[in-house]
């Protein structure tokens, strides 16, 4: 006897489509999966066992052939449980399920038939939907993150008998659906807000705009000047995650083992240590998975003490912060991760931390100060468009900083700002003012004769390179979308200016 | 090979083969009244044979050594020699043997060092640069340590002015050491010229410097000292420069500046206070006898910073908000924050500000977020 059901497989943040089949027959009693499956899923042998039985159903005695189709995926994960019982008590005649066709499982049993979550849960509902299946049998705690997924009915389990009564009632799928409100998705932060932030007035302007653009932040300053502090607040003036960010970002999320049940509803801030490794950060392992810029997606990665980080490693930032996302293949999959975020950096200007500072003077000697900043990666730095000194405070400046503005004030200005360069980027595959080509940035300022004398002036004043001068123009017009103003005013440029730093070093280098 | 004189090559071959200390030779030197020949052929240097050893593990050979030399265009003086530096002939123990590149040495008579701090402040630049301009005109060689900071910006000034210029090395004279002054490394060979006592092929070991110091201000007229911390290799030249009966000079400085502290020391120990390069000259007039040429315009600081005239015409085309940012900076670093609480401008329009007036060169940031007034 056969029988067959539909199930999912995940390659990298992909889901793919199985069925797992199932056959018995007469024969001296055993029980056999083939398909490439993994340990994890030739264990399930003994759960499914055990699951049925404490459920009150009889586990045929029987030749029993599980088939994963198609058979040359590898596959796993503890997944197919519910499919394979449940395949099982169909194809003994236990039970019956209308509408198999129409219907997907996937759940992970434990011995007493109750049912666990599952990961990559999000990317295999939207899987089911698109190629047109209308039920989803699923685990409870998976339910609130498939329900985001339009077009197919979430079918929440809490266990293997829920399942079978469900199947044997006569009742109507269509009333059993889960659903989840959209007021669920907020933008929570832990109460970090730039209103604790007094002075670092320069900072805190150019992280304004570093959101609104999306620009690549690097911070240098001496040891606690509060490069963390500022970094930390930055999510909080980003703006919400749309539904479909939020569903992009919960894909990856849920790929990953610490989250497999709840909707990610915040932007991600991700601040590995340095001594994170390769694959942990740019994702890898025998079967992908996502790391570190991935799980930045949509917000930010945070190095903290940049100068610490492995060249190498930093190195692999490249290709990932040009596309946008990162291939991974390894010997038989190859998988893409996107990994969309904003880099922002954290260094001190040399060993000792103190180049530049007003109180405490830098023991460092020139050459050593010459090595720190040659060990960071220039194509790196190059990637970066803004640069600020974050310098340590005198008392009286805290004094006189006066009102501190609140993220939720900065967050609505970036926010418009983001509308503005939607509408200027609708009908290309850009986002941010931070992605444009830099034949598009020079275009900008074609009609603007001011700046279009000025420019060489200061080339050659601040001995800025091409790639310099890209960065300033894109920098100055996302200040002009913070100001609402369609061209690049002169002023713009003047104040992006003021966000690099690599003339500055030198002259302390070479005084 | 022709360039390296007999006399030269046998000291050479005493130290290199037969690893006779340079002091050794100088002592056995004055023994023998300042006679080369005796002194040579001294009974002392038979009995030595162990090779020389420089740095790690290379082994100095004398033969390979000459080659070297002469295929480097590396000459060498020695102590009896003509042209070796008059003045430092006095010191305690001069070097037996110095090797150099360039030629200006054959031509300077007149040796004033320049010295002071790597990390010079924007003031002690000013200074350097325009001390040894002026010194350069009237014909004065400048003698310094070819280091980054005050060392740097005088001798690029001294070679700017079409005057001559001495860096004493600190290791062998084929290492450019620190290596970011190169470009002043090869100026220096062409017009002007790079002098050391260290074999080539020395590393720049710390050892190294305090004895290159004792050669800057042995050879030298006097040591003009600008900026230098309390602890400093530049103090060190200063305190060797009054034991070798030099005249020493300070440059003061701020009273808040740490590297004007040895400055300052020196002062109160009796170096002469500078303000003008006439100090120097009335000091050192007993060595150039009228030999310099005196007809030259000797410009004070201000006059030389003509500039002033030019910011007042370039304030005068000031905006409204310029000026105000302007007038709120002075001489001593303020913040951002602290320009913002009293101008009352938003940051963004302050920024702006800021850049159109370091574009026209009144004001700079001196320290990171910290901006004076030029």
């Amino acid at each position: 006897m056969f029988f067959e059901l539909n199930s999912f497989s995940l390659i990298g943040i992909e889901a793919i489509a199985i069925s797992v089949e199932a056959h018995i027959s007469n024969g001296l009693p055993s029980f056999t999966i083939v398909g490439l499956p993994d340990k994890a899923i030739n264990e399930s042998r003994q759960r499914v066992k055990a699951a049925i039985i404490n459920s009150g159903y009889n586990f045929p005695m029987k030749k029993i052939i599980i088939n994963l189709s198609p058979a040359d995926i590898k596959k796993e994960g503890a997944l197919y449980d519910l499919p394979i019982a449940i395949a099982i008590l169909s194809v003994s005649g236990q039970i019956k399920i209308k509408d198999k066709d129409k219907c997907c499982f996937i759940g992970e049993l434990s011995l007493d038939g109750n049912l666990n979550p599952v990961r990559g849960i999000i990317s295999m509902a939207e899987e089911a939907s698109r190629i047109g299946k209308k039920y989803f049998f699923m685990p409870y705690s998976n339910a609130e993150q498939a329900s985001l997924i339009k077009n197919i009915k979430i079918i929440p389990c809490k266990s293997l008998k829920d399942i079978i009564q469900l199947c044997l009632s006569n009742e109507n799928l269509n009333s059993q659906y889960f659903s989840i409100s959209r007021t669920k998705i907020e933008n929570k932060c832990d109460d970090l807000d730039f209103c604790d932030i007094r002075g670092q007035l320069r900072s805190k302007r150019a992280i304004e705009i570093a959101a609104s653009g999306m620009h690549n932040l690097m911070l240098i300053g001496p040891p606690g000047a509060g490069k963390t502090m500022l970094s930390k607040r930055i999510i909080s003036i980003l703006p919400k995650l749309s539904l479909n960010e939020s569903i992009e970002v919960t894909k990856i999320y849920s790929l990953h083992k610490s989250n497999n049940s709840n909707l990610i509803s915040q932007r991600p801030f991700r601040n590995p240590h340095h001594t994170i490794t390769r694959i942990s950060l740019v994702g890898g392992g025998i079967i992908p998975r996502p790391g570190e810029i991935s799980l930045a997606h949509r917000g930010i990665l945070f190095l903290d003490e940049f100068s610490l980080f492995p060249r190498t490693l930093i190195e692999d930032l490249r290709q990932p912060l040009e596309n946008k996302d990162i291939i991974i293949s390894r010997n038989n999959i190859s998988c893409k991760f996107p990994c969309s975020f904003m880099l922002v950096v954290a260094t001190n200007p040399c060993i000792c931390g103190y180049l530049g500072d007003e109180r405490k003077k830098c023991t460092c000697r020139t050459g050593e100060i010459r090595k720190y900043w040659n060990s960071i990666s220039g194509p790196i730095m190059d990637r970066i468009d803004m640069k600020v000194y974050v310098p340590r405070l005198e008392d009286d400046d805290f004094i006189n900083s006066g009102f501190t503005e609140s993220s939720n004030i900065i967050m609505k200005r970036v926010e418009e700002s983001r509308e503005i360069q939607k509408e200027r980027y609708e009908n290309s595959n850009i986002n941010y003012n931070a992605e444009v080509s830099t034949r598009t940035i020079y275009s900008w300022v074609d009609k603007n004769n001011e700046l279009k004398k000025l420019i060489p002036e200061l080339t050659k004043k601040y001995n800025l390179s091409a790639r310099a001068v890209a960065s300033l123009i894109k920098i100055s017009r996302t200040i002009a979308d913070l100001e609402k103003s369609r061209d690049i005013k002169l002023s713009y440029f003047m104040e992006a200016l003021q966000y690099r730093i690599n003339t500055g070093l030198e002259n302390i280098i070479n005084n | 090979m022709d360039s390296i004189d007999e006399i030269s090559k046998k000291i050479l071959y005493l130290i290199a083969n037969f690893n006779v200390k340079q002091s050794e030779i100088i002592e056995i030197y004055k023994k023998n009244d300042f006679n080369i020949t005796r002194t040579l052929n001294s009974e002392t240097f038979k009995n030595k044979s162990a090779p020389l050893q420089l740095g790690n593990d290379k082994i100095l050979d004398f033969d390979n050594m000459i080659a070297y030399l002469g295929k480097n265009n590396i000459n060498v003086l020695n102590i009896s020699g003509k042209f070796y530096p008059k003045l430092l002939k006095e010191i305690f123990y001069p070097p037996p043997v110095l090797f150099y590149k360039g030629n200006q040495i054959l031509k300077s008579d007149y040796l004033l060092a320049i010295v002071g701090t790597r990390k010079c402040s924007a003031y002690g630049k000013d200074v350097a640069r325009y001390i040894s301009r002026q010194l350069s005109k009237i014909g004065i060689t400048i003698v310094s340590g070819m280091a980054s900071g005050i060392d740097y910006w005088a001798q690029k000034a001294a070679l700017e002015e079409k005057g001559s210029s001495i860096g004493i090395l600190g290791c062998g004279i084929d290492i450019i050491y620190p290596p970011e002054n190169k470009d002043l490394y090869i100026q220096l060979m062409n017009n002007g010229s790079l002098l050391t006592e260290f074999f080539p092929g020395t590393p720049p070991l710390k050892s190294n410097f305090p004895a290159r110091n004792r050669i800057i201000s042995g050879m030298s007229m006097g040591v003009v000292v600008i900026e230098a911390g309390i602890k400093s290799g530049a103090l060190i030249t200063g305190e060797f420069a009054l034991n070798q009966n030099r005249e020493v000079f300070a440059i003061p400085g701020s009273i808040f500046n740490s590297e004007s502290q040895g400055c300052h020391k020196l002062i109160k120990n009796g170096a002469k206070l500078v303000e003008n390069i006439d100090d120097i000259l009335e000091e050192i007039s007993q060595y150039y006898k009228n030999d310099i040429s005196c007809d030259f315009q000797n410009e004070s600081p201000a006059d030389n910073f003509k500039q002033n005239k030019k910011i007042d015409i370039l304030v005068k085309t000031l905006n409204e908000k310029q000026r105000i940012v302007f007038d709120c900076l002075g001489c001593l670093p303020k913040s951002i924050e602290k320009i913002v609480f009293e101008t009352k401008f938003k940051v963004k329009d302050l920024l702006q500000i800021i850049s159109e007036l370091e574009i026209k060169e009144l004001i700079k940031e001196k320290k990171y977020n910290a901006f004076i007034r030029l």
